[in-house]
């Protein structure tokens, strides 16, 4: 009996294994054809977006959405809500299974990540298709792959200075936003003070992306690219054996040692609180306790705050006395939505796009999100009435820099948060670091 | 298929009913087709059939959802597959598992992260369960309350309600647990000398362990070189790669509801009359659990261990929650399982993350397989 059991499990594992060998599990790319006639008929549309308000939700669903079935009848648009935490695991199982959404939510630097899974939506939102494509300011170039269009972005998000004029000149500062890397050292040595009780930060000069770290690896690459750092040599190899990686390294270890001292005095982080960093708390009257924060306008205050009054916002400067090639800077984060290429809904998910993001549209959904619109003709109406968005409209389109185009980005960024965290504990030295990045990114490249 | 969601659901469900039904008679048939040939009589090959028809939704599913992905994983552990590549996976014969050995320095530190999970946290855990069940075993009021109290976080899970209360009680400055430290140490300095005291002594263990996965002992040096930490000096929780394991440990100790249980069925076990006879003798409390509870509680011990040890190098949920969105600490908290997420499904690198769950796999057969070999030296199942 049990050789029986041995015998009828072995065949059908065997039969299993060579089946499910015998199929394939990725879909071949297919030459894109953009059909002639609009699509009509039974389908549903799927969207899969990421984190956004519930006014942009509650907009798409009651406008776009109606608006889209009424011109395509037998159509139906199918919105999935999901989270930045752990999209990547959901989008894996998306492209494995060779289905999922037709139209998916993406940042900027995953052009490279997913390229030669996306479809190649030029037939359908190139020029030639549609000319309001060329509405569309640099954004543009983080939705596409190998030349070609993936998708659309909705909105560009930058990364700024905000700085508290009012505890700036408190303190006696009265230079404004510091302008290189020695005035922040300077500032950040002056401004953050720790609670010799608790022995914590109670007020922090500077907060960057992570502000515990002050190591975030994008914070490294905005500032690498003040210097006019490429990340990049002509050969395509990784550049951080550079001066200004190593310069950017040094600075991110002397910032950190200015706010929190060496790491050996184990100074706790700022304590956690509502609103924003920079903002002040209604019903105590204290501030939050950041003097300047380098972060997308979503970490600063709600435009309505009173707050404003004593907030500027800047680019970072970089190092022009060290480093002549310096210019100020704001990185560019944008989201974007992708078509994949195993959608059977191309032409459904290109006229969804297009409607959703025409002129009046972009302006809408970045209305119900505070932030800039990635088409430049529709930067009108909130974006010009509020001065805060005007002023971070005119920094962008003055100083922005893609946070695009990077390699094998999440391997980068693993890379880099490794040794960067090995850099505030002084562990490794600033030398160091930009060798074992160099050499680790290297190796993922190749 | 049709369109309506609704249709679509019931007939997906109407097909899948269909196939397991179809299946299971197929290999009802198979089996009993194997026993007509070999010879079998009329009523052995009907038994056969109707043994292998029922057990064959099992079966299938578990050819379906374990033996293929098994089979699956060990193909795609010889290739160069990502998730993106739209061209099938390149072969590459042992070179995924070569790498992962000989040059993987993020595999190896993962290795050094799940073991100290393994040589501190699992002990703790056990430790905490048992002390806990011993306290509960005594019959006293409201002890319904303090079991569902205690096996509550088993319940909870890690979602992101637990993982928001976790990272404000271990915030350095205002946390709660960092308060409570700060007010002992304050107001009897004699504790305040103790908790520095294992302050330095917690720094230098996960410098040495840092030190382990680098490769080199900087950070040991300087600890050592900082000496005994200042007065107002409280644990970095969830701020400093030197405490970031450390939190991890204490979420798994605060899961330790299920060995609590299962410590306390064995305690209720344990036949009273030897407690008793022990007690007429004139054993103490500690006398009588030390030498009789404690080794008629083997077996169970040895129960919690292994199942502990192979959760343990699993360990995944905790270091998720605390650190997903805290990338700088993850370096330094990373397990072995969560290197196979990140190289699976952040990197996409499906291929090489395949031959990770496979190094892993043996990993926990081998020290499994060890732990069995060395029950017979400390198990005791005389009173079973």
């Amino acid at each position: 009996m049990r050789k029986n059991i041995y015998l009828v499990l072995s065949v059908l594992m065997v039969l299993g294994l060579i089946l499910t060998a015998c199929g394939g599990t990725t879909a071949t790319p297919t030459e894109t054809t953009a059909p002639t006639e609009p699509v009509t008929g039974p389908a549903t549309l799927k969207i899969y977006l990421l984190d956004y308000t519930p006014a942009t939700i509650e907009w798409l669903k009651s406008e776009i959405n109606p608006a889209f079935e009424a011109a395509h009848p037998g159509v139906t648009v199918e919105i999935t809500e999901g989270t930045w935490s752990g999209w990547d695991t959901t989008f894996s199982g998306f492209f494995a299974a060779g289905e999922g959404p037709d139209i998916i939510n993406l940042g900027s630097e995953m052009n490279t990540l997913y390229g030669e899974s996306l479809a190649d939506m030029d037939p359908y939102l190139g020029e030639a298709a549609w000319p309001e494509i060329t509405n569309f300011g640099p954004a543009l170039e983080n939705a596409k792959y190998d030349g070609k269009i993936r998708g659309l972005p909705i909105f560009t998000a930058p990364r700024y200075v905000f700085c508290r004029t009012d505890i700036m000149e408190a303190g006696g500062w009265t230079t404004g936003t510091p302008k290189n890397f020695a005035e922040w050292v300077d500032f950040a040595d002056k401004f953050s003070i720790v609670d010799p009780a608790t022995n914590s930060l109670v007020q922090q000069a500077l907060v960057p992306v992570d502000a515990a770290s002050m190591a975030d690896w994008q914070w490294w690459l905005l500032v690498f690219y003040s210097l006019g750092g490429e990340l990049y040599k002509e050969d395509g190899t990784p550049n951080f054996d550079s001066p200004e990686a190593l310069a950017t390294t040094q600075f991110m270890l002397d910032m950190r040692q200015a706010t929190y001292g060496p790491a050996s005095d184990a100074v706790g982080t700022l304590p956690t609180g509502q609103g924003s960093v920079i903002d002040r708390d209604d019903a105590t009257g204290k501030d939050n306790g950041a003097v300047c924060l380098a972060h997308s306008g979503w970490a600063a205050p709600a435009f309505d705050r009173p707050i404003w009054e004593s907030i500027s916002i800047d680019p970072f400067y970089g190092d022009s006395p060290n480093f002549p090639e310096s210019q100020p800077v704001v990185l560019g984060f944008n989201d974007w939505l992708a078509v994949p290429e195993y959608s059977q809904n191309k032409q459904l998910a290109a006229d969804w796009l297009k409607l959703a993001l025409s002129k009046e549209g972009d302006n809408k959904w970045c209305e119900t999100m505070g932030l800039i619109p990635a088409r430049n003709d529709s930067q009108y109406g909130f974006v010009v009435e509020s001065p805060q968005l005007k002023r971070e409209a005119e920094l962008a389109a003055q100083y922005g820099i893609g946070f695009a185009g990077i390699k094998e980005s999440a391997k980068l960024s693993t890379i880099m948060q490794d040794a960067l965290g090995k850099l505030i504990t002084e562990e490794l030295t600033p030398e160091e670091v930009v060798a074992k990045i160099q050499e680790e990114y290297s190796d993922a490249l190749k | 298929m049709p369109d309506n969601p609704y249709i679509n659901l019931l007939v997906t469900a109407a097909l899948t009913v269909l196939f397991i039904i179809g299946t299971s008679y197929g290999l009802g048939a198979l089996a009993r087709a194997i026993v007509r040939a070999r010879g079998g009589t009329p009523k052995h090959q009907q038994n056969t059939f109707a043994g292998y028809f029922f057990a064959a939704p099992w079966i299938i599913g578990f050819l379906i959802f374990v033996a293929v992905p098994l089979g699956l994983s060990l193909y795609w552990s010889f290739t160069d597959y990502r998730v993106t590549f739209t061209h099938a996976p390149n072969w590459v014969g042992l070179e995924n598992y070569i790498h992962l050995i000989t040059k993987d320095s993020g595999f190896r530190a993962s290795i050094v992260n799940t073991l100290y999970y393994t040589i501190i946290g699992l002990p703790l855990q056990m430790g905490v369960a048992l002390l806990l069940a011993v306290l509960l075993n005594q019959k006293m009021k409201g002890e319904r309350v303090f079991r569902m109290a205690f096996y509550l976080p088993v319940v909870l899970g890690f979602n992101a309600a637990v993982l928001l209360v976790w990272r404000l009680m271990l915030n350095t400055g205002t946390g709660i647990i960092n308060q409570i430290i700060r007010s002992i140490s304050t107001s009897v300095p004699a504790i305040g000398y103790v908790v520095r005291a294992e302050i330095y002594v917690h720094e230098v263990i996960n410098a040495f362990f840092l030190g382990i996965t680098n490769g080199n002992f900087n950070l040991l040096h300087k600890v050592i070189e900082t000496g005994f930490p200042a007065a107002n000096r409280v644990p970095l929780w969830v701020q400093s790669p030197l405490w970031s394991k450390m939190p991890i440990v204490l979420l798994m100790v605060w899961g330790c509801g299920t060995m609590m249980l299962i410590f306390l069925a064995g305690l209720n076990n344990i036949p009273r009359e030897l407690q008793e006879a022990a007690e007429v003798d004139g054993a103490s409390s500690w006398q009588r659990f030390w030498k009789i509870s404690f080794p008629l509680l083997s077996p169970y011990i040895f129960y919690n261990l292994i199942v502990g040890l192979i959760s343990t190098l699993q360990i995944f949920e905790p270091i998720y929650v605390l650190y997903r969105d805290n990338q700088p600490l993850v370096p330094s908290a990373i397990s072995m399982v969560y290197y196979l997420w990140q190289k699976t499904f952040s990197h996409f690198e499906i291929g090489y993350g395949s031959a990770i769950s496979w190094v892993i796999m043996i990993i926990i057969l081998i020290i499994t397989l060890i732990q069995f070999r060395l029950q017979n030296r400390w198990v005791t199942y005389d009173i079973y």
